[in-house]
């Protein structure tokens, strides 16, 4: 018979995180929900229009944009950012030396701040900024690259013929020959551009790609396209969030029993045929978990939009936390708290139709 | 037990004497505003001016400035009820606030003051905040767009200096003159209404016409949007985003662009960044159609929170805060043009520097031709949204005019539908 004293001591104990939950998510979400359905600009007293406010919403053309928006940037770079984390977590998950720094390397992106990441890309992604430098350079430089290319093939397919010849078994891409034969080519691509006999292409113009401040839509204009911002703004999310969840696959991949390994071996299984048969079904509990986080953080994207500010169109960037965001606070009218407070109820639930979906999707 | 008790009772009756004693022969007024280059402004003028006058009354003024976004935070500010006494208000989006009840109407006050006339400010501006025939709001400067252009580079292109006598074609032809030097476009065509706006005010458009709607299609407002986007075709104008800069002042002071539309603003901006260069003034240029023309007034005033606990002591501290002195001690430092009516005439006008005549002319555009307030009433930023996305567009080569007006009045429709 436990005394008063033990039975409480749990709750006594969960008291402060309790108070903490029932006050700035409880009270907030319950506040938000009956705002929800009023009519309330922060200084009258709200008023009661039941269902006006959602029904608002569906007529809104900016809260359509902002929805497809969302779904696009929760689709595509979930998807992506799944598949990149799991990619490095197989490369980064083999015991070579050095592999310490390699991992910590790959997961800088993750910890740095993203209001300073999205400020670096933005410098990145101007009309003169240095990606639109790298691809004019690639663009003017395909004679070079091409040579290098050829001269590595012709070098590392004379290597190979000559161990053919001396019957010995080798595969193509025989890693001592393919250093050899890269260097090899190294050299001699330099010295025909020292000579000026391979140089960069002229009379190219220069690629001056817009990619924050325009609406142009890849691969067209359709309702499907992707804007050219949202389209910057995925590449660098995928970039600093892919990271963390490598951390994870890597974990799981740590669980993996050797003796799978040894089985897949045995039976004749190629290095993919490893990974697609034995180690990915593996996987399965943490690629639930990673594609879940993965929608409900990326459908709630704010932070990189509100930064990018009027460098990029809104209606191309706008996502359904920042339609909340200008409702809420709008730059020179009275607030609209009763539409935002819809909006959010809607990506709360949005957020939760979707990862019930992708429940029910895994379990099938 | 009863003598540490009575002792203790004793000891806190005095504090509280001592600090209500305190508190009564020293009132605080809270006043706020925003903060970047204002805030240096703002405190050397209270030490100045407005504190040794204030002490003499028991009244101590507390200046906190917001260095973000002003108007979210005074619109939490005032729901919250932690709001300032005095706070600015923009034109922008002054009417809001007035409209949701949340600032004291001065009308009272102004008719017991012995220092504070509403007569004495430009009336223009003290109408923009008022509502219903109650005053707001007392102005506290103004400022309205002024062409400036960089008379080096003209020199160079042997172009002559725009003036006020340009027409919208006459001034595009010397910028085409002038781009035709190396590395240097025309005019910094910033793509916001807030900077084209008063072309189609000079052709005959108006905001709202008399059923409260905009019409996008009037033909004042499409001659305008030709004209502006036209400039951007050759080298005659080019988006300041376009040359890596967020503004049209930008873009002037590093000589890549030969003119720019701005505010006094600028002047200050110029001081700092091209102190060397040598820059000329002149009004917006006449529409051909009209031959008037047009200009926007920007305007923020001091305004008195409803709620204020001492409204009398705050409206001491408003009087000294719009006083003629401390009026033309800012106009002598070139920061911003005053608002009282006396100073129209002030000699720091007729001073023979760059400044002054920029000033001059600047304070000279509020009554040149059909000027408009920067307001649009219960839409705010979001009238102008569309217009502003369609000025992109067309400038960048994306859409045509006729497209873009389409585009903006379906926008526009929405917006105001909402």
């Amino acid at each position: 018979m436990r005394s008063i004293k033990e039975k409480i001591a749990p709750y006594v104990l969960l008291s402060p995180y309790l108070f903490m939950l029932i006050v700035f998510f409880g009270y907030a979400f319950i506040r938000c929900l009956y705002f929800s359905f009023t009519d309330y600009d922060l200084f009258s007293p709200p008023q009661w229009v039941g269902l006006k406010n959602y029904l608002n919403l569906f007529r809104d053309f900016q809260f359509g944009l902002a929805l497809k928006n969302s779904l696009q940037f929760a689709v595509i770079v979930t998807g992506f950012q799944t598949i990149f984390a799991l990619i490095l977590a197989v490369v980064l998950n083999q015991k070579i030396k050095g592999i310490r720094f390699f991992r910590a390397a790959y997961y800088m992106p993750s910890i740095t701040s993203s209001a300073v990441v999205t400020l670096i890309f933005m410098w990145l992604f101007q009309k003169r900024g240095l990606i639109n430098y790298l691809l004019t350079l690639v663009k003017t430089g395909y004679p070079i690259i091409l040579t290098f290319c050829v001269f590595t093939l012709l070098i590392q397919a004379f290597f190979i013929f000559i161990e053919k010849l001396k019957e010995r078994p080798v595969s193509f891409f025989e890693p001592s020959f393919l250093f050899l034969s890269v260097m090899l080519s190294l050299m001699v691509t330099l010295i025909l551009v020292k000579t000026a006999t391979v140089t960069l292409a002229e009379g190219l113009a220069p690629i001056e790609t817009v990619w924050l401040n325009s609406k142009k839509r890849w691969p067209n204009s359709g309702v499907l396209g992707i804007s050219y911002p949202l389209g910057s703004i995925m590449v660098l999310n995928i970039w600093t969030t892919a990271p963390t969840f490598m951390l994870l696959y890597l974990a799981g991949l740590q669980d993996i029993p050797k003796e799978l390994y040894e089985a897949a071996a045995v039976d004749g299984a190629t290095k993919f045929k490893t990974f697609w048969y034995v180690v990915r079904p593996q996987l399965r509990n943490i690629t639930f978990l990673v594609v879940t986080m993965g929608f409900i953080s990326t459908l709630q994207m704010f932070d990189q939009v509100a930064i990018i500010g009027d460098q990029a169109p809104l209606d191309a960037v706008i996502t359904l936390a920042y339609y909340v965001y200008i409702n809420a606070f709008p730059s020179s009218v009275s607030p609209k708290i009763g539409m935002a407070s819809a909006a959010a109820v809607f990506l709360g639930i949005l957020t939760l139709l979707i990862v019930l979906l992708q429940k029910k999707a895994v379990k099938s | 037990m009863k003598k540490s008790f009575f002792g203790v009772c004793g000891v806190l009756l005095l504090v509280v004497a001592i600090f209500s004693t305190v508190s009564a022969a020293n009132v605080q007024v809270r006043i706020s505003g925003w903060g970047g280059s204002d805030q240096a402004i703002i405190e050397e003028m209270l030490r100045l001016y407005v504190n040794p006058t204030m002490e003499k009354e028991g009244i101590t003024v507390l200046y906190e400035p917001i260095a973000d976004d002003f108007q979210r935070y005074i619109v939490n500010a005032l729901s919250a009820k932690t709001a300032p006494d005095l706070f600015y208000m923009d034109i922008f989006w002054a009417q809001s606030l007035i409209q949701a009840g949340q600032v004291e109407p001065l009308d009272n006050y102004l008719a017991k003051s012995k220092i504070l006339k509403k007569e004495d400010f430009i009336p223009s501006l003290v109408d923009a905040f008022s509502a219903q025939r109650k005053v707001y709001g007392i102005p506290k400067d103004f400022n309205t767009l002024a062409l400036f252009y960089n008379k080096d580079l003209f020199d160079l292109a042997g172009v002559a200096y725009p003036d006020e006598n340009d027409t919208w074609n006459t001034l595009a032809t010397k910028l085409e003159q002038v781009s035709s030097l190396d590395g240097v476009y025309g005019l910094a065509l910033q793509p916001e209404y807030a900077r084209m706006g008063q072309f189609a005010y000079a052709a005959g458009f108006q905001t709202f016409d008399q059923n409260g709607k905009s019409n996008l299609s009037h033909p004042g407002f499409r001659a305008a949007l030709e004209w502006y986007t036209s400039l951007a075709k050759s080298r005659a104008g080019i988006m300041p985003a376009d040359l890596g800069q967020g503004w049209g002042g930008g873009a002037f002071g590093t000589e890549e662009v030969a003119a720019c539309i701005e505010g006094a603003w600028v002047i200050g901006h110029l001081k700092d960044q091209a102190p060397n260069l040598n820059y000329g003034t002149t009004f917006m240029p006449k529409a051909p159609s009209t031959g008037e023309r047009g200009n926007f007034i920007f305007c923020v005033a001091w305004g008195m929170n409803k709620n204020a606990r001492n409204k009398q002591a705050a409206f001491k501290v408003l009087e000294q805060l719009t006083s003629p002195e401390v009026q033309q001690w800012i106009l002598e430092r070139g920061l911003a043009l005053p608002s009282r009516v006396a100073l129209t005439d002030n000699p720091y006008f007729k001073q023979n520097n760059r400044e002054a005549y920029a000033n001059y002319i600047v304070f000279k555009g509020a009554s040149e031709g059909i000027v408009e307030p920067y307001s649009f009433g219960e839409y705010g930023g979001r009238w102008m949204s569309p217009i502003d996305e369609v000025l992109r567009a067309i400038m960048s080569g994306e859409s045509t005019v006729e497209e873009g007006l389409r585009e903006a009045q379906f926008r526009l429709d929405q917006e105001m539908q909402r």
